[in-house]
């Protein structure tokens, strides 16, 4: 990471624009044991209490980070009821990141926030056909499976 | 110049940093090995 992808000049300005990074050693402790790190790089999203709500581990290019980070500021939307915001993030990842590996968590994780915001199952249902026609082949395409029926 | 990321080292500072900039912290463990 700390050869290929920090140095990106779009991860740097991603950060800095959305992020406080903070970096410490694997080992340092008590935040090696409090977030249970067995392997590195890991990268946490935390809120500004210290609550974890995505994590990382292994490298992952540029290309594949800034929407990694992306959807874990989704998830602390997402988490704390602010589901306009983590729609509007998902989104953004959709429209910028469509191929990368956090697209089709992306695609779920608006659908449930969609459902949740207009008390409506339609978007689950339209969240599992654009995973079934974009992205047949991820995880999240199996998990929106039971929205076919709705 | 290149830019470069600017890392807290301290939690606490990051924390707060969080709260009065309205920005989620990016916690990164690594291995310098």
């Amino acid at each position: 990471m700390g050869a290929v992808t920090y140095p990106n000049e779009k991860v740097v300005e991603f950060i800095e624009r959305h992020m406080v990074p903070i970096q410490v050693l694997f080992d340092s402790q008590p935040l090696a044991a409090k977030f249970n790190i067995q392997w590195t790089p890991t990268v946490i999203t935390l809120d500004e209490e210290g609550k974890e709500h995505h994590r990382t581990v292994g490298f992952l290019s540029p290309e594949e980070f800034i929407p990694s980070l992306m959807l874990g500021l989704t998830k602390c939307h997402f988490d704390r009821g602010k589901f306009n915001e983590a729609i509007e993030m998902s989104e953004k990842i959709l429209k910028d990141y469509p191929k990368s590996d956090a697209a089709p968590e992306a695609v779920y994780v608006r659908g449930v926030a969609l459902c949740k915001s207009t008390h409506s199952a339609d978007p689950l249902k339209e969240a599992y056909k654009r995973l079934m026609a974009e992205y047949p082949s991820s995880e999240w395409a199996k998990r929106a499976q039971p929205y076919r029926l709705l | 110049m290149a830019k470069t990321i600017k890392w807290e080292k301290n939690f606490e500072r990051a924390l707060t940093r969080s709260r009065a900039e309205n920005k989620m912290v990016m916690l990164d463990f690594f291995n310098p090995n």
